[in-house]
């Protein structure tokens, strides 16, 4: 957490000069980036499938409304609580209630991104139970007092080293370098765990409407477990996160899988309706269902509707060439990358720098052409720019130097002046052919960017007249 | 805030957007294709490569004879005196009972609720196998396809290291897409009346968290061996 107390542009200074996070981004993204590609051009008809997928998801916030409604009733029907949590504090309070209600020790939990965005396990420990993150990359950072730095690998800033080192002094392994007895240490510890535990709480990657259920995926089992051992699950959804029909799950099953990790399908994808049945062996006693709005509903009103469709496969995250440098901590929010810096200043709108997140793309268009259901995010990052410009947030330099634009683009005299000063100081001032270092006031920009150095000797101008008059000579 | 409370701040919210979302549901259709990939021939040797890609093991065998030898090899080779397991019946290999009892492999109760919950699970731990049958095997993923239900616990394909998985040829499918219809037709949309939870496995547990190193049974099974019956 102590991130998020530095600025924006401090954290971002922190990542860029980290070597270690450096090897570990560029490994973990080149590696998702390759496997997704493999995965999408394998498909018969890719295109189709994305464009069936955007219109699931489009649909079904199209009944936003009607859908969780009928998802609500089918759970209670079968059984199941549902909790309708406008805001974060909603759902914390429900859950830290329903534990202390039902005398639970010890909580277990699978990955969920709305759980790390209400902030839960602080609120549960607080209350004095004992909650263990079971994914082994959430594990790992949990053990380390640290947050996730990618949706989908939350550990990869940990090497193998400070691994052993984690697992050595919290579950007492003897040091290694070798990856599987750090896998069987951690299966171990984390078994008992579960077989302890008295809640087991998970996200939801997709709600089903129609049959009333929940889907969630993962590889590892965790989740299998924390819904299957203890005798409460707790789910908690963000309510975007629905499908209308059982079927639909067939297209947003293979699409998720394939843009996160170039995998067919997850390992294990579990459909959940419920409690267990009387007549079933095992499966939880309880079922709770917490649906969270937390400004989705501002949201869903909002020109940034579309980014309600994300499925968080993370796929922009790992096209996006500002994540690849500065990996996921520096965003400072819960949620990260080119989607991060849109839903991070829509959802924690209290963050104090949010609205400089939208800054942090090159605009490239990466992150659109990956995503699995075709949101125009560089689109939604310049509007947010904008957005943030009228409120007033843009930096005094920043709008002192629009200005001066504008006069100068207005009047060719300074316009040629101007260009000539730029050009004079870039051949000064660059190095190896890139300009690292602008002096003050411009230097807030080359703070964390760089950009080549200009070449030649002439302005556009000055090589377009030489050329008319050359032409009418000859 | 109640539920009504909260659907009529969505209702609000949803009146200014809601055409253009409807307009882009409609960009598409909604069925979901039977399959993504281009389909193959032979769909047993395809779900066997698949699922060999995914560090799964499949046996292609001619008859339940074959299968039960198989089956005795596996137990065998993890000198396993205790299972988890579906009931025998659910499963659907004749003899599996006749052989678990002439090998002195024990099932273990598997009912793991109410006060016993955590008493059996520990019971339950120590067993080096899991025995299951499946729905439907989909082919171009290398998938498996169960319900849980009654005799058809779930933590009989997850809790042990080793999984042990009996299918037909006849269960196997193209797609995903085709194996959610086969679903629907089979239980009638009356699926979730039968059962709590419906899972897919596609190969053994599996985790690349440290260092992105494939890693595989960080929980789950870190074997999962399918046993595929040729039917006539």
């Amino acid at each position: 957490m102590a991130t998020q107390t530095l600025h924006f542009h401090d954290r971002v200074d922190t990542a860029l000069h980290d070597e270690t996070l450096k090897t570990a981004l560029e490994r973990a993204t080149t590696r998702f980036v390759g496997n997704r590609a493999g995965a999408i051009d394998a498909l018969e008809d890719a295109d189709g499938l994305r464009r069936q997928a955007r219109a699931l998801r489009a649909n079904a916030l199209s009944k936003l409304d009607e859908l969780l409604a009928r998802l609500a009733d089918q759970v209670e029907a079968r059984g199941g609580k549902v909790c309708w949590a406008a805001d974060g504090e909603a759902a914390r309070r429900y859950i830290v209630e329903l534990a202390r209600d039902r005398g639970v020790k010890s909580i277990v939990k699978s990955k969920s991104m709305a759980s790390e965005e209400i902030h839960l396990n602080h609120a549960l420990e607080h209350a004095g139970f004992e909650v263990v993150e079971t994914d082994l990359g959430e594990y790992i950072i949990q053990l380390a007092g640290e947050t996730p730095s990618h949706i989908i690998a939350p550990a990869i800033h940990k090497t193998r080293e400070q691994v052993s080192a984690l697992f050595e002094k919290h579950l007492g392994m003897t040091p290694t370098t070798e990856v599987p007895p750090m896998i069987r240490a951690a299966r171990t510890a984390l078994r008992q765990r579960f077989l302890q535990a008295d809640m087991g709480i998970s996200g939801v990657n997709f709600g089903v409407a129609e049959e009333g259920a929940i889907a969630i995926v993962e590889n590892e089992g965790n989740a299998r477990l924390s819904t299957t051992v203890p005798r409460i699950h707790v789910a908690i959804m963000g309510i975007e996160r629905i499908v209308e029909r059982f079927d639909d799950l067939a297209v947003m099953l293979q699409v998720l899988a394939r843009s996160a990790t170039g995998q067919k399908l997850s390992v294990y994808t579990s459909i959940i309706s419920g409690p267990a049945r009387p007549d079933e062996a095992d499966g939880p006693e309880e079922f709770h269902l917490v649906l969270l709005d937390n400004g989705r509903s501002r949201i869903l009103g909002g020109q940034y509707v579309e980014s309600l469709m994300c499925i968080r496969c993370g796929a922009c995250l790992n096209a996006c060439p500002v994540y690849q440098a500065i990996g996921g901590h520096a965003y400072g929010g819960v949620y990260s990358g080119p989607i991060g810096a849109i839903l991070t200043p829509l959802l924690q709108p209290d963050l104090p720098d949010a609205y400089l997140l939208p800054q942090a793309s090159s605009l490239c268009g990466a992150c659109q052409e990956v995503c699995p259901v075709g949101i125009a995010i560089p689109d939604m990052l310049l509007r947010l720019r904008a957005d943030a410009v009228k409120a007033g947030k843009a930096h005094p330099v920043e709008t002192a130097g629009i200005k001066s634009y504008a006069l100068m683009m207005k009047n060719p005299l300074v316009y040629r002046a101007g260009g000539r000063a730029a050009r004079l100081g870039s051949r000064l001032i660059g190095r190896k052919g890139r300009i690292r270092h602008l002096p003050p006031p411009l230097h807030l920009w080359t703070h964390g960017r760089d950009f080549p150095q200009p070449q030649g000797s002439q302005s556009f101008s000055e090589w377009w007249e030489e050329r008319q008059k050359k032409g009418r000579t000859q | 805030m109640s539920r009504e409370q909260m659907l009529a701040t969505l209702r609000t919210s949803l009146a200014s957007n809601r055409a253009w979302l409807e307009a882009e549901a409609h960009k598409a259709p909604h069925t979901p294709p039977p399959f993504v990939l281009p389909p193959a021939d032979d769909l047993a040797a395809q779900f066997a490569a698949e699922l060999t890609k995914l560090e799964g093991r499949v046996y292609q065998v001619a008859d339940h004879e074959e299968a039960l030898e198989t089956v005795a090899t596996l137990l065998e080779e993890r000198k396993a005196t205790t299972a988890v397991a579906w009931d025998r019946a659910q499963i659907g290999l004749p003899g599996l009972d006749k052989l678990l009892a002439e090998r002195g492999v024990q099932v273990l109760d598997p009912v793991v609720r109410d006060e016993a919950r955590k008493a059996q699970l520990q019971v339950l731990e120590p067993a080096p196998v899991c025995l299951s049958g499946a729905d439907f095997a989909i082919a171009e993923s290398g998938s498996l396809v169960l319900y849980h239900g009654p005799g058809r616990p779930r933590l009989a394909s997850l809790l042990a290291p080793t999984h042990i998985a009996v299918i037909t040829s006849d269960q196997l499918v193209r797609g995903l897409g085709e194996a959610m219809a086969r679903l629907r037709e089979r239980y009638a949309g009356r699926l979730f009346d039968v059962t709590s939870n419906l899972t897919l496995i596609s190969g053994p547990s599996r985790t690349a968290d440290i260092e992105m190193t494939l890693s595989l049974g960080i929980h789950g099974p870190p074997e999962l061996h399918v046993v595929l019956v040729q039917t006539p």
